[in-house]
């Protein structure tokens, strides 16, 4: 460049002579001169732009996050729900309470009546449009549900899916990436409207723009009005800084005319869509209208109302002026303002226009702390899917994952977390325990919810899936299980020693459980053990069924786990994590038909096809007659065990299974407890595993109990199978009996493990009449 | 109202490397799902005859003038109905969806469980078809039509499992699905 200068300053020099002609050509000269500079100067410039501005486009071309929904709620006539419930799970799918269920996204609640308008939505199994209906609710079950308008009746709808998560790329965790094709119209044209409506038409730089905004500012006689377009919005978003110099609006308009030569109107918008300043949430910026969705609404964009679009479009101009969190005012005017616009250009009506500058902003009170809503159940997810996928893939494919969490449930568990551990603080128990929850269904093994921390916001070590802890007492209906498998030996009446024993460990030291009343109770039934959880009895009965069996057992119902195989294992010196003893009793709960717990039903494309499903398959347990003889032994731990506080915990009736487990020295608590449609384990306990002044029956069941509190309690269901059956024995002798003699009990037993002899009652009465049961069981008399 | 630009801008922006995750991911996907079940051809295929052959229509003629059906939830029958329609079609991985999402609203409907593991067979899964007739007979009426179909079931998934005297063994207990009185409770 320099040479040329000195070129161009000799011919200067050789032609420094006086003419007549002079001042045209000197000025022609001058004009070729200033050319030559400008050309030279400015193409590497101009390189130098295109390079930067394109290097950046293309840099932040984006990957797509997965998506991840919870399950679609089934509305049907007597389904359990109530109306709260019902609210909860509209809420959680963003819809909005209104006067009028008038418009997509809406619901009105009247007494016992909600009407509810559905968005258009692709399910896992199909796509389905919008739909009004009511739903009517009464006593905690859905009463009728009707199509609106007209009220023929329905027996099956659902709603959308909440979208809980959407699974970020890396280093962009403070994003939430948009596809144009996923942004609502309204968003798209009323931008264009409100920023800059000659975008469709312009290269970049709109000169009429800037003549109208020059004008506006002469006339106020300060800057009032930006000609910028959104390509050069989207510039200076891309070389964020204030400098409001010549040279700068000069760069920029040089930038996006490039941009608009380089690359398509939509993928400009697009970049504009997803870059731009929205506000400032701590020291993480807010970018793009996904991400400002979230921050203001708690919503994905595509369920925002039209009033809330405009708001998100008003903080363009400004998004810390027109703060709606610090300057409500501020943003209702600015709104209103491109609510007018809106009007003005078509895009609403004057009566939709008026309508929505008369709402609420309907900004959350507090943007949610940065992560996602239900990460401890996304962390589920995350390890369920990293069987198949890569994590990257989920990071950018655009993948859309559905999901089995259930809302209400889930907000349900972490309730009782919170509150339970809560109320332990006031009974005189340490506020630092920790605690972890999980409920699936039990037929489905779908899990509902799940809980990793006494704060369910927080992310971070999620006790659920990853806490290995020693189970204690839970252990123990496994070593019961296994002796009802030995009809020959043992059934639910047979008297096993609760005495003192001593026992050598492999490291030579001597072993000498105790109670957890320190007392020995002498003789007792199976039945008795198991429900007041004895310690000595159990580890006899372990003994003689061996730790070998115990550890099988363990596998085979679905957990892998490293066990020492010493007989302190009989009174749970395993460690286990809450979802695997979920999975240990799923089994238990759906009598024998284990099913692998599930997060994920299907994977889908971001259009919609399937990658992947994972459908319902049962791994049927060996024996299940004596898994449906525990059951009953399991019901009796609440009925007058070690859980009998449950029932006036829960404040309602149901025949409840459960199992309390506590360790050595009160480190863990332990609940397991289920229902005939739910299993649910809780645990709580301090994270370095100090003693923690805890047992099974006055921490973890409670947080139990406050779970199901809240949800409908549906009875076991105790019908024995083939191979198992009910009789009538005598509650002190175990002997067979009849159903009107003194202190007839009905217990079920496996076949072969009945009783053989009968009380002097029953055997009066056969010398009457043909037994029944000398019948069916082919005894003879004694 | 019209969105303002339309498909283009997803295409172009595909890049010939998303695809090939793309394609790999879907590869994965198929042979994870080949791997779970191999898919009958159609309508027409010989398991299909075989299901109606071997388990429904016997079942029928079983139970003729004894029925013994729980009260059905209008929801779940509504699915039911739509499990039959995909079934028709040949598309049974969709049946199979319809009912599993009918098992969430009745998860202890002997009917569901039934059907489901009929669907399984035609999708020659017999270890889930065995499985699933098995709960339905464990939880069901364990007497009537279902009865039949959950013996007969049970018969031909063991033939094709190879356990032929098992097979036999529950033949037999179809036929008295209609003259034994359940035990138990």
């Amino acid at each position: 460049m320099s040479k040329r200068k000195k070129k161009t300053t000799a011919r200067r020099k050789k032609t420094n002579k006086p003419q007549s002609r002079g001042w045209m050509r000197k000025i022609w000269r001058l004009g070729l001169l200033l050319a030559g500079v400008f050309l030279g100067l400015m193409l590497p410039w101009v390189i130098y732009l295109n390079y930067q501005v394109t290097t950046e486009f293309e840099g932040r071309k984006w990957d797509l996050p997965s998506r991840v929904y919870a399950r679609a709620l089934d509305i049907y006539p007597t389904a359990a729900m109530t109306r709260a419930d019902l609210e909860l799970e509209l809420k959680a799918a963003g819809y909005r309470s209104s006067k009028q269920a008038s418009r997509p996204g809406l619901y009105r609640v009247s007494g016992n009546a909600v009407d509810i308008y559905r968005r258009p939505f692709r399910f896992h199994d199909g796509a389905e449009d919008s739909r009004k209906f009511q739903v009517r609710i009464s006593a905690g079950r859905v009463s009728a549900v009707s199509g609106l308008p007209g009220g023929r009746s329905l027996d099956l709808v659902r709603l959308e899916p909440a979208e809980i998560a959407s699974i970020y790329p890396l280093q962009k965790e403070d994003r939430t990436l948009i596809r144009i094709e996923q942004v609502p119209a309204l968003l798209v044209m009323g931008l264009q409207a409100v920023e800059d409506r000659n975008f469709k038409h312009h290269p970049g730089v709109d000169l009429r723009g800037i003549l109208r905004a020059a004008l506006a500012n002469l006339k106020a006689g300060k800057a009032v009005q930006g000609g910028s377009t959104l390509t050069q919005q989207l510039v200076k978003n891309y070389f964020l800084t204030d400098d409001r110099t010549l040279a700068r609006k000069f760069n920029e308009a040089i930038m996006a005319l490039l941009l608009e030569a380089h690359y398509g109107k939509p993928e400009i918008l697009e970049a504009y869509l997803n870059e731009v300043f929205l506000g400032q949430q701590g020291a993480y910026a807010v970018h793009g209208f996904g991400q400002a969705s979230l921050f203001y609404f708690d919503q994905p964009l595509e369920r925002l109302e039209p009033n809330q679009i405009a708001l998100l479009i008003g903080l363009v101009k400004g998004a810390s002026y027109y703060n709606p969190r610090r300057h409500p005012e501020r943003a209702r005017a600015r709104r209103n303002q491109v609510l007018a616009a809106f009007a003005e250009t078509g895009l609403l009506t004057q009566a939709e226009a008026r309508e929505a500058a008369a709402m609420p902003l309907g900004v959350t009170d507090k943007p949610r702390t940065r992560g996602t809503r239900y990460h401890a159940f996304v962390d589920l997810v995350r390890r369920q899917l990293a069987q198949v996928y890569q994590e990257d893939d989920l990071r950018t494919e655009g993948l859309r994952i559905f999901t089995t969490l259930a809302p209400s449930v889930q907000e349900k568990a972490q309730a009782a977390v919170s509150d339970g551990l809560t109320q332990l603080e006031k009974r005189g128990l340490s506020p630092s325990l920790q605690a972890a929850m999980v409920i699936a269904d039990v037929a489905t093994g779908e899990v509902q919810g799940l809980v990793g921390d006494r704060n369910p916001n927080r992310a971070g070590f999620n006790r659920a899936i990853h806490a290995r802890r020693q189970i204690g007492s839970v252990i123990k209906p496994l070593i019961y299980l296994l002796a009802l498998e030995h009809t020959q030996d043992y059934s639910l009446v047979t008297r096993i020693e609760d005495e003192p024993l001593s026992l050598q460990q492999p490291d030579g030291s001597a072993w000498s459980p105790s109670n957890y009343d320190n007392t020995s109770h002498g003789e007792v039934t199976l039945l008795e053990a198991l429900t007041r959880s004895y310690n000595q009895a159990t580890v006899r009965l372990g003994l003689n069924i061996g730790v070998k069996h115990l550890v099988n057992r363990i596998e085979q119902l679905g957990v892998q786990a490293e066990v020492d195989p010493v007989p302190s294992i009989f009174l749970g010196a395993v460690e286990l994590t809450p979802l695997e003893v979920t999975q240990i009793y799923q089994s238990i709960a759906a009598g024998g038909f284990s099913v692998p717990l599930r997060s994920v039903i299907a994977v889908h494309t971001a259009d919609g096809k399937e990658l992947v499903r994972y459908p319902l398959r049962m791994l049927p347990q060996p024996n299940r007659e004596a898994i449906a003889v525990l059951n009953y032994a399991l019901t009796q731990v609440v009925e007058q065990g070690t859980a009998k506080a449950l029932p006036d915990l829960l404040g309602q009736a149901g025949t409840i299974a459960g199992k309390t487990g506590t360790t050595n020295d009160r480190r863990d608590s332990w609940f397991v407890g289920y229902t005939r449609n739910q299993v649910a384990v809780s645990w709580v306990g301090e994270d370095d595993n100090r003693p923690a002044r805890v047992t099974g029956s006055n921490a973890a069941m409670r947080l139990w109990a406050g779970l199901f509190r809240q949800l409908p309690i549906e009875s076991v269901d105790l019908r024995m199978p083939d191979g198992a059956y009910w009789l009538w024995v005598d509650r002190n002798s175990g002997l067979l009996t009849l159903e009107d003699c003194e202190g007839a009990v009905q217990i079920p037993f496996v076949d072969g493990s009945g009783p053989a002899l009968s009380t002097t009652c029953m055997s009066a009465r056969e010398d009457d009449e043909d037994s029944f049961w000398r019948k069916l069981l082919g005894k003879k008399k004694q | 109202m019209k969105i303002l630009f339309g498909e283009s801008s997803l295409a172009r922006k595909s890049s010939s490397k998303v695809q090939l995750v793309r394609l790999l991911l879907t590869l994965v996907a198929v042979t994870v799902l080949s791997a779970c079940a191999t898919y009958a051809p159609g309508p027409t295929g010989p398991q299909d005859r075989e299901v109606e052959a071997r388990v429904r229509e016997p079942a029928r003629q079983d139970s003729e003038g004894v029925q013994v059906f729980p009260l059905q939830n209008p929801a779940v029958k509504e699915l039911l109905a739509d499990a039959g329609g995909a079934e028709q079609t040949g598309d049974y991985g969709q049946a199979a969806t319809y009912l599993e999402r009918a098992l969430r609203i009745q998860p202890r409907d002997p009917e569901i469980l039934q059907s489901m593991a009929e669907v399984q067979l035609q999708m020659q899964d017999y270890e889930q078809a065995l499985n699933f007739a098995s709960r339905s007979y464990d939880i069901g009426p364990r007497v009537g039509e279902i009865c039949s179909r959950n013996w007969r079931t049970i018969s031909v998934s063991r033939e094709h499992l190879g356990d032929h005297p098992g097979s036999l063994e529950a033949e037999k207990k179809a036929t008295v699905c209609m003259n034994t009185k359940p035990r138990g409770l």
